[in-house]
């Protein structure tokens, strides 16, 4: 297991995550990414308000940026070419 | 061993009751501390104790076999965990830990049966809570089922704020997680939403509440029934 943190991307920054998270690997990571971009946009659209979010960085501890999660691959294709 | 005076507990429930129902309690207390994470009761166990707290947070959790799971109500010094036992059962689907330390009073739930026998007072007091709780539950369905993470967190930091000394609440954004059922960076944009309204602030494993009214109102209407209650029917709350 190893800690993993997810900033996320905004329009004018960046929520830093603060306590991380243990997965088993980078691709745990992600998964949990994608799950979390998920319930940010419905949660925004629910409201009917544009989502703040537009990426996760993920990180390692000393802050090295392992990958980055954009919104849009939390979404079904069909989603992204309709909407 | 001595055991607390009425004057001295701190615990809502037993300041309320009577002379007479404080005298059929009374000798069965035995103070106890309540660190976090203690499992006070678990899920389809039976169990031997109610806890009176008076001070900390307990939580009824609901979780799934594959361990998702929710929050269904909280609990601290205007409360007890363990109520089943005067519902005339000894285990229940649900488990009650301990979220934010503190210290109490447990006493077993024979001994407790007695005495809600024994004191009419005692009796219809602890029922009532069984009441308010009942309450706080149906507005924790209706929260979930209607509001956003942001109205849903707002709810339960007063809740929280309720319970604890201060305004000061130490919780980890992946134990909120647990609790609102949602994914953690959730919390932390729900947070940061708030935050950005001015009426919290936080640091790393706290969140210190700034403006209670606008927290209330951001609530819309989700808070507030059941704290009405507790304090219509059974004394000061909060």
């Amino acid at each position: 297991m190893s800690r993993f943190y997810l900033h996320q991307q905004i329009a004018n920054g960046i929520i830093e995550d603060p306590d991380g998270t243990e997965a088993v690997d980078l691709t745990a990571a992600k998964h949990e990414a994608i799950l979390a971009a998920r319930q940010l946009l419905a949660n925004a659209i629910l409201a009917g308000v544009a989502p703040l979010g537009t990426a996760f960085q993920i990180t390692d501890e000393a802050g090295h940026v392992l990958m980055t999660v954009p919104f849009a691959d939390a979404l079904p294709p069909r989603f992204i070419t309709t909407y | 061993m001595p055991h607390p005076t009425q004057s001295f507990v701190r615990n809502s429930l037993l300041s309320v009751i009577d002379a007479t129902g404080y005298a059929a309690i009374g000798p069965h207390l035995e103070p106890v501390d309540l660190p976090r994470g203690t499992v006070l009761i678990e899920a389809c166990k039976p169990f031997m104790h109610a806890h009176f707290f008076n001070s900390g947070i307990g939580s009824i959790v609901v979780s799934t076999v594959d361990s998702r799971r929710v929050e269904a109500g909280i609990f601290g010094r205007e409360g007890l965990s363990g109520f089943g036992c005067l519902l005339g059962v000894d285990q229940c689907p649900q488990t009650t830990l301990v979220q934010v330390e503190g210290e109490g009073y447990r006493v077993s739930i024979e001994a407790l049966r007695h005495a809600c026998q024994q004191s009419a007072s005692l009796r219809e007091t602890l029922l009532r809570y069984v009441h308010v709780f009942i309450s706080q539950t149906s507005y924790t369905a209706l929260s979930n089922a209607n509001q956003s993470i942001e109205g849903r967190l707002a709810r339960w930091l007063l809740m929280c704020h309720d319970r604890v000394a201060g305004d000061d609440i130490a919780l980890t954004h992946e134990f909120l997680s647990i609790m609102l059922a949602v994914q953690r960076p959730s919390v932390t944009t729900a947070l940061h939403v708030i935050e950005g309204y001015g009426f919290i602030k936080t640091r790393r494993g706290h969140i210190a509440i700034k403006d209670r009214d606008a927290l209330v109102d951001f609530a819309d209407g989700m808070y507030g029934v059941p704290e009405a209650e507790y304090r219509r029917l059974i004394g000061p709350f909060g």
